[in-house]
């Protein structure tokens, strides 16, 4: 079995590269940019079923270690877009989510390789998973609205200075850019409240101590994240909805929170390391 | 028997040169009525374009056919076609085959790439048809150049993108909506300039389209032409199948044959005066009006389009323009003019050009495959075919059944089942010698190729011959 997980690990971001060259191939060469691609839900699969596979033969959820949530984040995203390129047959912006689904998944692979080998330590309690799933959801959605948000602005920009250049008719449409990000940031903002929602009555039921025993810094770094986006979420929904905010203002300020978020997680990083 | 081509084009003649031997439908079908009377060519069809007109032939002689072409062409004019002979140009065999590919995929045209070209291809075959002068082999011919210039589109970008304003226009709101279905359009102005863009952007599913006009009675006039889906014609797709074309030609001439309906879309006409009650539906605006001064202003237009949710295009194509640059500052609003779409249709163009060797090598590949076609249809070499696929069951037949003979009876076996196909191929092989020894025409060749698909000759090796 252990053979097995370790060739599976190994296979999965070479397959999400093969996908994403895929996707770079219609992005560069603007062939094949309204087919679905069946190639993405066989590795969706492929993921889905290595992630379970790994729980059952570690015996627990496979979300106590960082990797495993890179890679269930990994698995989200492939998800998400899958849906997103189902519903609205246009391919075009595949080559940029899955070169970041390939990237995370890379990390938690070399991440993967250890714990799979020597076989694994840490654990988490069945009632963690209902505060951590929708958290690793929350996070992949708003990276999602990011990224959206992104090639929004770089399209919106091309546009208005008339720019008929690298990105003339490579991008999806304007619009469907705004509705994937906008859907997205919806999304994200659902699964913040969940969190922390989860997190509260997590932390009340363990006594007001977090995991380690103590309300440590990595805990603290948690709720102000998590706070921080929910907030975020919450200001770029109103602005749009009460305050008509021009979806060009709304795309920025969900990169702006985004760059937020990943700034907090580095300084967490740094600081429980210390 | 093989297939020439004379003709002129852009590339050999100035228009004032072209114009003289332009052949405009009924022409057309004059000359091909005269010639399909007096037999002067097996086979003939006229290809004419605005930028050419060609002759492609089958003819029953050597003779030089310009002087009887020109002389046709100045008869069904009433106009003498006094034309410098040097500069039409002709081709023969695969050459003329080679010609015609190229015409088709749309690699001769002055837009490369340009598509309008194959439906005035199929326009001259259907003439053809109609007056019985197409036959075996350009009936082959012309169903294999429509597939070639279908391929050719498809595998490459050879048909990518917008060569005029009013594709530009339409591609830009690609760029912004996903789809047209569902959006408002609203048109500034009402002359030709914008009848000709609505019709390529206003489509079956636009939730409405509004037309504002200083005079109203010609806005009414183009909302009615619009929601009417009085649009240019669409060219089919797939190539023409000659029985069935006829047979839909006479269903739509035959009484009680109805032209299928098009689809109604909402549109209204509006004043000018309206503009900044109405802009807040749009989500596409066209303008070209004969104006002087700008029709959409700032101070007009800038509050009302704040107010409005949504992104919103304007296309301005009018010289002088007719918006406020200042508009285009505006957030969610997207302004172009006639430059930025004079932009989009130059970035086209080259990339066109850069896929031209993609397309010469599909080329190369199908003439190949059209001559040794055409090769194949030669009498002789068929008999030989012919003998040979007997001969090939004849082998098999006696490996399966001839083990169970002693030698003696297997030779005598042998010596049965030659006489046997010796006997049943007399006929077919005197039949196929009969028509060798003969000039080749239509029919025959017709007859040769019915003959090899019987009996699948294509698929077999003659001895002697490499694999």
């Amino acid at each position: 079995m252990a053979t097995l997980l370790t060739f599976v690990n190994w296979l999965l971001p070479l397959a999400y590269l093969a996908v994403a060259a895929d996707y770079a191939a219609t992005f560069i060469l603007r062939t094949r940019t309204h087919v679905r691609n069946p190639a993405l839900a066989g590795v969706i699969v492929l993921h889905a079923a290595f992630l379970t596979a790994w729980g059952l033969h570690a015996g627990v959820l496979p979300l106590g270690e960082i990797h495993e949530i890179l890679s269930l984040i990994a698995l989200s995203s492939a998800i998400l877009y899958a849906v997103i390129e189902f519903t609205s047959r246009d391919r075009r912006a595949g080559v940029f989510i899955l070169l970041l689904v390939f990237l995370i998944q890379y990390t938690a692979s070399v991440q993967l390789a250890g714990p799979i080998a020597r076989g694994r330590a840490a654990a988490i309690d069945e009632s963690g998973g209902l505060h951590v799933i929708p958290a690793i959801f929350a996070y992949t959605a708003i990276a999602f609205a990011a990224v959206c948000s992104v090639l929004y602005l770089a399209g919106q920009r091309a546009l208005k200075r008339h720019s008929f250049g690298v990105l003339f008719d490579r991008l999806p449409p304007l619009d469907l850019l705004g509705t994937m990000s906008w859907h997205a940031l919806l999304t994200g903002f659902l699964l913040t409240t969940i969190t922390m929602i989860t997190g509260a009555l997590l932390f009340r039921h363990m006594g007001g101590h977090a995991r380690g025993g103590a309300f440590d810094v990595k805990v603290t770094a948690k709720i102000v994240t998590g706070s921080i986006a929910w907030a975020a979420c919450l200001t770029a929904i109103l602005g749009k909805t009460l305050f008509h905010w021009p979806l060009r203002r709304v795309c920025q300020f969900i990169v702006g929170t985004f760059v937020v978020i990943l700034a907090l997680f580095a300084a967490s990083w740094i600081l429980t390391a210390a | 028997m093989d297939l020439f081509v004379i003709g002129i084009s852009h590339r050999t003649a100035p228009v004032e040169v072209r114009e003289k031997v332009a052949l405009p439908g009924p022409l057309s079908r004059q000359l091909l009525r005269t010639m399909h009377a007096e037999k002067t060519f097996e086979e003939i069809l006229v290809a004419d374009t605005c930028n050419r007109t060609e002759f492609y032939f089958v003819p029953h002689n050597d003779a030089d056919p310009l002087p009887y072409i020109l002389d046709h062409v100045a008869r069904a004019k009433g106009a003498p076609a006094d034309v410098e002979p040097s500069l039409f140009y002709r081709h023969r065999g695969p050459d003329a085959v080679r010609h015609l590919f190229s015409v088709a995929a749309g690699l001769d045209s002055q837009i490369v790439g340009e598509s309008e070209i194959l439906g005035q291809l199929k326009t001259g075959y259907r003439l053809a048809l109609e007056e019985r002068t197409a036959k075996f082999l350009l009936n082959k011919l012309m169903h294999r150049a429509f597939r070639v210039g279908k391929r050719i589109r498809t595998e490459t970008q050879l048909g990518f993108g917008s060569t005029s304003v009013a594709q530009a226009a339409a591609e830009l709101a690609g760029q912004v909506f996903a789809e047209l279905a569902g959006k408002t359009i609203l048109l500034v102005g009402a002359g030709k300039t914008v009848e000709a863009a609505a019709k390529t952007l206003v489509r079956p599913g636009v939730k409405q389209v509004i037309v504002a006009n200083r005079t109203l009675s010609r806005a009414q006039e183009l909302a009615a032409d619009l929601s009417l889906g009085r649009g240019p014609a669409q060219e089919a797709d797939e190539p023409i199948t000659c029985p069935a074309l006829l047979r839909l030609l006479g269903l739509m001439n035959a009484p009680g044959g109805s032209a299928p309906t098009p689809a109604r879309i909402p549109a209204r006409a509006v004043e000018l005066v309206d503009l900044p009650a109405v802009i807040g539906e749009a989500d596409i605006v066209l303008c070209s009006t004969g104006s002087p001064d700008l029709v959409l202003t700032h101070e007009a237009l800038a509050e009302p389009i704040r107010r409005r949710q949504g992104l919103l295009l304007i296309v301005d194509i009018a010289v002088p323009r007719d918006v406020d640059p200042r508009l285009g500052k505006l957030p969610n609003v997207f302004l172009h003019n006639i430059n930025d779409l004079d932009k989009v249709v130059e970035g086209t163009l080259a990339r066109r050009r850069s896929e031209i060797p993609k397309a010469q090598a599909i080329l190369d590949y199908e003439v190949a495959k059209f001559s040794a076609w055409r090769d194949s249809l030669d009498a002789n070499a068929t008999i030989l075919q012919l003998r040979r696929r007997f001969e090939l069951v004849q082998v098999e037949q006696l490996e399966r059944y001839g083990r169970k003979f002693d030698p003696a009876a297997r030779e005598q076996l042998q010596a049965f089942t030659q006489a046997l196909i010796n006997k049943a191929l007399h006929q077919p092989i005197t039949f196929l010698r009969s028509l060798s020894q003969e000039a080749d025409t239509s029919e025959q060749l017709l007859m040769v190729d019915a003959v090899r698909r019987m009996f699948d000759l294509d698929s077999i090796e003659t001895p002697g011959e490499d694999s």
